[in-house]
């Protein structure tokens, strides 16, 4: 079976065993930087605060499954999966439902707790409804035809994959190589528009850890490009990606004012950081369990999230942001700030209390807006190029 | 810290150049004084400040190094716009890599800073005996269009502080009441203003 067993055994692992850090007194004294392992086998740096923070949210996500299994013990194993049907047909709305999806919505925001992962997203995000549409064998048919084939996406994909969290205990193996390989390629062919991507590499890791099986990680992945991101983020000169990021300029503007009157003075484009949060979805910038606790919300609620998410990272330190006087400060400060995030909650609370509500309906209507201003500027540069190229052949 | 008649500068710096022409290794070199065969893929561009005295100013380099596949390059106006300096970097091994550098170099002369300095550096030197670009064919090239041309190797670092420091010394000196794109003049009192509300 394709050696998707490695992948299960090695995130169980992270789940179960992780030890819980006592940093030695001389750590606490000298205020050291350590070195030590996050919830899902990353090695992240920080200091002794940082190792705390991180085993309380170690205990918090205990407690979160505890909430959940007395959700289920209550109300029935797939309890969440109802109030998904029942919010859809308005009109068959119970009060058990209705009430059902407003806890399902709030519990999400708390997080989903990591053994329930892979069946919770599974099931919201609309996978597993994606996968019901073709026949059982389609993943595992689509390995063995693609086996052997070289692509331009392929010779990427394996160029990219001893880049992809270099020093991760499994997906840094062969075995973890391996599986990566076949969820990319496969999508590759999947899919001829996108092909690959880098930055889908990174994504598609975390998506390895957290579903534990590769077919379901390609499946996860397959949802993530075609129901829940914007279309074309990864495709046609990024045009998506441009796209989320003009929607995100005029938000920063109308959320952050101060800052984005300060940013502009300094003539740094926020781009030049927003831009791999939106491509690689913060698995690149945030700890792990905060950026899955991001991911939580995006399989639930859309991508949405990303601009709350992005929103507050800069509302968080508005105060630091508004005294840094060169575009270096402004990315140490952003740099310094995803990398430490190591509680979801401090990052969460700002992004859904602080920032506003924003409906999907208004972030469409930006997206639509923006949409021709982009092609246009992508089509200059085409010509533009196509004309140099004219010139001199 | 700066000192009376002395020029303190802030300078954008972009790299560009085909995927594996190693702009990453010879960031690394001057920033770090390293050589690594595998590091992170970066999505977009990674930053690095590096700071040079110069003769009569010290050159604080915000450093762009680019990266990505071909579709990724529609980024490349952001990081580009407003910089002081570009090195467009191709490996002597590969001539495909010398013909993507003088796309770039092309597109930089239409749409960039028209001040901009811009260096071509024939990276991967030490590996003479794989050379498929002369240095005579990118000289000529590069003086046609006003470029500054060394061979480098990130490897076994040959030339690579001079890039930088070359590039320095060409950078325009701010002048009083005139202050070209993408160079801030930083030549302020050390204690200067903390005030948030910060103008240009
Ligand atoms: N021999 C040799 N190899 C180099 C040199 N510079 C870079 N490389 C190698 O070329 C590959 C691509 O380099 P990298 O810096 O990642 O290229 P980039 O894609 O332009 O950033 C890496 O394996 C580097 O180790 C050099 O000067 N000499
Ligand atoms: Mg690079």
């Amino acid at each position: 079976m394709y050696g998707t067993e490695g992948g299960i055994d090695m995130a169980l692992e992270f789940q179960s065993h992780i030890p819980i850090l006592r940093p030695s007194i001389h750590a606490r004294r000298a205020n050291l930087t350590v070195k030590f392992q996050d919830l899902y086998g990353f090695t992240v740096e920080g200091n002794v605060d940082d190792v705390n923070v991180l085993n309380e949210v170690r205990e918090k996500v205990r407690q979160q499954g505890r909430v959940w299994w007395a959700l289920e013990a209550s109300k029935g194993a797939n309890w969440y999966l109802q109030t998904q049907i029942s919010s859809t047909l308005k009109s068959s709305l119970t009060f058990s439902a209705l009430g059902n999806a407003v806890t399902l919505k709030k519990l999400i925001r708390k997080g989903i707790p990591p053994v329930l992962r892979p069946k919770v997203w599974f099931s919201l995000s609309g996978a597993a409804k994606k996968k019901s549409t073709v026949p059982e064998t389609y993943y595992n048919d689509l390995t063995k035809a693609v086996e052997g084939k070289v692509t331009p996406a392929t010779l990427q994909i394996d160029h990219d994959l001893p880049r992809t969290f270099p020093g991760h205990p499994w997906l840094d193996t062969p075995e973890g190589h391996a599986a990566l390989r076949r969820v990319l390629v496969v999508y590759s062919f999947r899919d001829s528009d996108v092909g690959y991507c880098q930055g889908l590499n990174y994504v598609a890791a975390l998506l390895l850890l957290v579903m534990k099986t590769e077919e379901d990680a390609f499946w996860m992945l397959a949802v993530l490009l075609e129901n829940v991101l914007v279309n074309d983020c990864y495709t046609n000169n990024l045009s998506g990606c441009h796209v989320e990021q003009r929607v995100f300029k005029d938000l920063l503007v109308k959320k952050c004012p101060r800052i984005a009157a300060h940013l502009e003075a300094l003539e740094f484009d926020v781009s030049l950081v927003a831009t791999e949060w939106f491509l690689c979805l913060f698995s690149k910038s945030l700890p792990s369990e905060t950026t899955l606790r991001v991911w939580d919300v995006l399989f639930y609620e859309g991508a949405t999230v990303l601009f709350h998410v992005a929103l507050a990272i800069f509302k968080m330190k508005e105060e630091e942001l508004l005294t840094a006087h060169h575009v270096g400060d402004v990315i140490n400060i952003l740099q310094k700030t995803t990398h430490q995030l190591f509680d979801p909650d401090e990052l969460l609370t700002v992004a859904f209390d602080k920032i506003g509500s924003m409906t999907t309906t208004t972030i469409s209507k930006q997206r639509k807006k923006q949409e021709p201003a982009v092609m246009a500027e992508l089509d200059e540069r085409l010509r533009r190029l196509n004309s140099l190229r004219a010139d001199n052949k | 810290m700066a000192t009376m008649g002395h020029n303190n500068l802030n300078a954008k710096l972009v790299l560009l150049g085909d995927m594996g022409a190693g702009k990453s290794s010879l960031v690394l070199r001057f920033v770090k004084g390293q050589f690594l065969e595998f590091q992170e893929s970066t999505i977009g561009a990674a930053f690095f400040s590096q700071t040079l005295a110069v003769d009569d100013a010290t050159v604080k380099f915000e450093i762009w190094d680019t990266a990505g596949q071909e579709r990724y390059h529609s980024l490349a106006p952001m990081y580009y716009r407003g910089a002081a300096a570009a090195i467009i970097v191709y490996d002597i091994t590969s001539t495909d890599s010398f013909t993507r550098a003088k796309k770039w170099v092309q597109e930089l002369q239409k749409q960039g800073n028209p001040n901009m300095v811009m260096a071509l550096a024939g990276n991967k030197a030490d590996l003479e005996d794989k050379r498929k670009v002369t240095a005579e064919e990118a000289r000529v090239y590069a003086e046609e269009n006003s470029l500054f041309f060394v061979e480098t190797s990130a490897k076994t670092a040959a030339n690579v502080n001079d890039v930088f420091y070359e590039i320095a010394k060409r950078l325009p000196r701010a002048q009083p009441a005139q202050n070209p794109a993408g160079m801030v003049l930083v030549d302020r009192p050390a204690e200067g203003s903390r005030t948030a509300s910060c103008c240009s």
